[in-house]
């Protein structure tokens, strides 16, 4: 679940102002189509201005938030379906746990796994200041991202960013950031009209050589459709689908219109998929583990969605009894797929903030803790079934494949080492834990 | 070729042996100046060679010797033989990169059956058997790709149900003459069990096209070892044998009709112990088969038969056993294929996989694994049934009541429609994990079929799919016009009509044809050809396409296709 705190909104959007106020970044405002104003800011000390890197090449990532490989049809989406024919097509791609929109993201643009960057959810339990909150911060990445490598190098780089916890978890990082807006209030989130409009303008102002763009609305159309669940029909969904396609068949209009295609890479994923559940579809494990005497009072629960993390906050001596009667008694409740305990479960990699204990769900539910009303929304995502994500490299360079498809898996942190391949940048210390997926050369 | 086998082949006493390096054990002596080629047109591979199971570094090479006349398969007779086993790239075995010998004998009725080693992945291979200057026939191969390799496609010729008593093998002739098939699936009932006049054969008055040999219903294992030497005595099979390796599993008639975990329909008390019969029937199939057991090429060490085979990231196949581990069918009030009323096809107690075999194939269907998880499945597992209710209707009633089968009233039990509980386990953790990709390749119905696999039966196509099924037609056995007697595409037609009206999941269903199939797979989709054949009792039947479905990868539903893969 993407998590509607209302007591956290608003708090990266204020930091970002308070860089701007600062004159850490300066801000430019410019007109988009519709006559809105688009606010651009960019960083003072901008190590691109001088041009040390001079190279015609361009990279985009879109990332349609929330979409399911399955909805791209040339019927319901035939933009993004003639980009994708057009290109390297992966149809076996896959979201990371924990499927959701923070990790994901910071992932495709750190490229490791969370147990490195320091971001395995969208919510965790911060033991420092004992409270659950989104990883919304932009020291919460732990490493460097393909955003700062590429502008260590001299190139500049971008971010349009339609919600609000993307743009405070990649907070200043990018040579020019979208200042996001209008923002509903109730998703968090910019219209993918105006995330468009941004992102256009940000070619055209600053032509960066890397931009990072997420449109929100599949997502948040998803997440709200309550006819999801309802025999599959998705109603609201379908529109979402429709008008994020035109917007993405104006992003690929405006490049070869711009002369700019046939320089550019445009790596198009979502950063997971979608799940629809009843409302009696319900779990709880608030009162389950609550109830049972040796947790009661012991334990925390960050909800993220289709997957709970646990956190076991009982004496260090207990921990271990704890961890394993969280999972026994979560393992026993409808509609949990499986526990599990982060340590020895090799392919989790969560990491040390991401939880003692690890819930996903079946598909057709979802997680409402820690009360009934904590997640009334239909759509879901963090557990295993919304893995499959769309995957497809296009563009006009010339070394974007043309009309292939792979077979090799390929996942949301292979993103970042695809661009350092691009941009010929190499690894980082340590390496990737994804892999480029340009062919070698 | 005459058979004039060296003294050094052959030992002088006739011993049990379990393989190249197996224990021997006492034996029949053979008297001094015995002759092991007594006749000048005597032929020691009499049964061609076969290979089957790939891997990239290995592949299961077979033949069987007949070292004299007197050493008929199932007869326990002959001496121990050496036999040496090459393999090259070139045809003419001009370079061979992989040798050795294998010691075979009367104790596994000289059948040979090594695992050749040490291969190169993805690569074109020929072989052949030496017993001193007398050569087998050359077979080629070929080894699979490597874990990591991403080969552009795979294609496989499917097939299934070839009842020698129905018909020729037209179908093994037409898939043999392609050069372009990387294996060959047999989804099981390689053979018969049936003998005898007035025993299964072709169309309603069941005449034989030719006769079981031995002309009994194989019982013993000397039946069982015969009727295999029968069937690799086909010019037909042995051709397609020798063109590429099979990958098979059974059905029930390798051991006998309707077989369950405890016995069978076509197995009476006055054939004695079940289990007993069924070892047999394992037993000959270990012998005769080029397939690992257990994962071994050994014989003896165990009847596991499902497992699985690596193709690169390209796909994974998982060979079921849908028989060894099931329980025994639904007893319908009314015959099949009376739509069966009782609830007991959804009894979540009754199995037709069978724990271990539930537990492995769901691990087949994990994430991490190949793109394409492609099952090859004995029996249909796409629900073909009437008056189905949603699954939000069904599941409480069945809660207080138990009355209702799962997924409709279904026209086989013998299917996976008799044991719904395995087949919602299975699509539920398809939906669970997000598993994509999923293609049950299937034989058994003696007809053709392409499908989805929905979660929900009733009220498909909305929602979602675990996957698709091509069902592949039989080679020879007796189908719906052959059954009626009715003219192909007449009567049928009605039925076909009325099974897929009630079951919008099934898109194409051909109940007349006889054939084959070839299944082409890419990163982008799986497609089916469908080829029946002109006529099975014609041993010169023609091959014709008939039609071709595919599934894109990621969709999970299946769609015509105007024309086969190119090739041949």
């Amino acid at each position: 679940m993407c998590t509607t705190d209302e007591s956290r909104r608003g708090r990266a959007y204020a930091a970002g102002l308070e860089e701007i106020r600062t004159g850490r970044r300066t801000l430019l405002k410019v007109a988009g189509a519709g006559g809105a104003s688009i606010a651009l800011s960019t960083v003072a000390a901008d190590p691109a201005a001088a041009g040390k890197v001079r190279t015609p090449k361009r990279a985009y990532v879109l990332v349609l938030d929330g979409c399911r490989p399955d909805e791209i049809t040339p019927e319901t989406m035939p933009h993004t379906a003639a980009l994708r024919a057009g290109g390297l097509h992966h149809p076996y791609a896959s979201s990371v746990p924990i499927m959701e929109t923070i990790p994901n993201h910071v992932m495709m643009m750190t490229g490791v796994r969370p147990d490195r960057s320091g971001v395995p959810a969208n919510a965790i339990f911060d033991r420092t200041l004992g409270v659950v909150r989104d990883m919304d911060r932009a020291s919460d990445i732990q490493v460097r991202t393909v955003i700062e490598r590429l502008n260590a190098k001299g190139l500049r780089t971008a971010t349009v960013l339609s919600k609000e916890y993307l743009y405070g978890v990649f907070g200043a990082r990018a040579t020019h950031r979208w200042e996001p807006g209008p923002i509903i209030p109730v998703s968090g989130h910019a219209p993918d009209a105006f995330t468009m409009e941004a992102a256009l303008a940000m070619l055209a102002e600053h032509d960066p050589h890397l931009m990072f763009v997420n449109l929100g609305d599949i997502d948040r159309m998803g997440h709200t459709d309550l006819t999801g669940a309802v025999l599959d029909l998705k109603l609201l969904r379908r529109t979402a689908l429709a008008a994020t396609d035109a917007q993405v068949g104006r992003f690929v209009a405006a490049l070869k219109a711009s002369g700019r295609w046939n320089q550019s890479l445009v790596i198009v994923l979502a950063d997971h998929s979608m799940d629809w559940s009843r409302p009696d579809s319900l779990i709880r494990l608030q009162p389950v583990l609550e109830s049972d005497p040796p947790l009661a009072g012991r334990f925390v629960i960050a909800a993220n969605g289709g997957a709970d993390l646990l956190y076991w906050t009982g004496p260090d001596a207990g921990r271990e009894a704890g961890v394993a009667r969280m999972i026994e008694l979560c393992s026993a409740v409808p509609g949990v797929l499986r526990a599990h305990d982060p340590r020895r479960t090799a392919w989790l990699r969560t990491g040390p903030i991401g939880g003692d204990v690890v819930v996903f769900c079946k598909a057709g539910w979802r997680f409402s803790d820690p009360s009934i009303q904590s997640n009334p929304i239909p759509g879901t995502h963090g557990h295993p079934t919304t893995r499959p994500i769309p995957f497809f490299l296009a563009g006009g360079h010339r070394r974007v494949p043309r009309g292939v498809t792979a077979s090799a898996e390929a996942k949301t942190l292979d993103v970042a080492p695809t661009l350092a391949h691009f941009f010929r940048l190499g690894a980082p210390r340590g390496g990737y834990d994804g892999r480029s997926r340009l062919p070698v050369g | 070729m005459t058979a004039e086998i060296p003294e050094s082949n052959v030992r002088r006493r006739t011993v049990l042996a379990t393989g190249a390096a197996g224990p021997a054990f006492a034996g029949t002596a053979l008297g001094a100046g015995a002759s092991y080629a007594d006749r000048p047109d005597h032929t020691l591979f009499q049964h061609g060679v076969a290979s089957g199971d790939p891997k990239p570094r290995r592949v299961v090479l077979w033949t069987r010797v007949t070292p004299t006349t007197q050493a008929t398969p199932g007869s326990g007779k002959g001496p121990q033989v050496t036999v040496t086993w090459q393999v090259a790239k070139d045809a003419t075995l001009g370079k061979v990169v992989r040798e050795g010998t294998f010691v075979t004998s009367a104790s596994r009725d000289h059948t040979v059956k090594v695992d050749a080693t040490r291969l190169e992945p993805e690569t074109w291979y020929y072989y052949r058997f030496l017993v001193g200057k007398h050569s087998s026939p050359v077979g080629r191969t070929r080894t699979a790709p490597a874990r990591g390799a991403t080969p552009a496609n795979l294609r496989f010729g499917v097939v299934s149900c070839a009842n020698l008593q129905a018909g020729w093998f037209a179908a093994y002739r037409h898939l043999a003459a392609r050069d372009d098939l990387h294996a060959v699936l047999h989804l099981g009932d390689y053979l018969y069990e049936y003998g005898g006049e007035g025993s299964y054969a072709m169309g309603r008055e069941n005449k034989r096209i030719r006769a079981h040999v031995p002309d009994r219903e194989m019982v013993s294992l000397a039946d069982y070892r015969q009727r295999h030497a029968q069937y690799k005595s086909d010019p037909d099979l042995r051709a397609l044998h020798a063109k590429a390796p099979f990958i098979v599993t059974w059905d029930d008639h390798e051991v006998t009709n309707d077989q369950w975990r405890d016995g069978a329909e076509n197995h009476q008390p006055d054939e004695g112990d079940y289990l007993v019969r069924r070892a047999r029937a394992h037993r000959a199939y270990d012998e005769w088969m080029p397939v690992r057991l257990d994962d071994t090429a050994r014989l003896g060490d165990g009847t596991r038969l499902f497992r699985r085979l690596r193709f690169g990231k390209l796909a994974e196949l998982s060979m079921l056993d849908l028989r060894t581990y099931r329980d025994e069918q639904v007893h319908t009030k009314a015959p099949s294929p009376v739509p069966a009323l009782e609830a007991e096809v959804s009894n979540p107690d009754r199995t037709i996989l069978g724990a271990a075999q539930l537990a492995w194939l769901k691990d087949s269907l994990l994430p991490g694994r190949p793109q394409w998880k492609i099952v090859g499945n004995p029996v249909m597992v796409a629900p073909v049934s009437f008056a189905q209710l949603p699954t939000e209707l069904v599941d409480p009633v069945n809660d207080v009541t138990g009355i209702l089968p799962r997924d409709g009233a279904p026209y086989n039990v013998d299917q996976w429609d008799g044991y719904t509980d395995d087949r919602r386990e299975i699509f539920t953790h398809i939906r669970d994990h997000g598993m994509r990709d999923v293609v049950f390749l299937t034989g058994d119905i003696h007809s053709a079929w392409a499908c989805d696999l929905p979660f929900d039966l009733a009220t498909y196509p909305l929602g979602q799919s675990a996957g698709v099924e091509f069902v592949s037609t039989s080679v020879t056995s007796n189908n719906l016009k052959d059954i009626t007697g009715a003219p192909a595409r007449t009567a049928s037609l009605a039925v076909e009509a009325t099974i897929m009206a009630n079951n919008r999941h099934i898109k194409y269903l051909n109940f007349d044809d006889h054939g084959y199939s070839v299944f082409d797979l890419t990163p982008a989709r799986a497609q089916m050809d469908y080829y029946v054949i002109s006529d099975r009792a014609d041993a010169r039947a023609t091959a014709s396409w008939t039609a071709s479905w595919a599934t894109m990868s990621g969709t999970n539903k299946v769609h015509a296709v105007d024309q086969p893969v190119e090739g041949r």
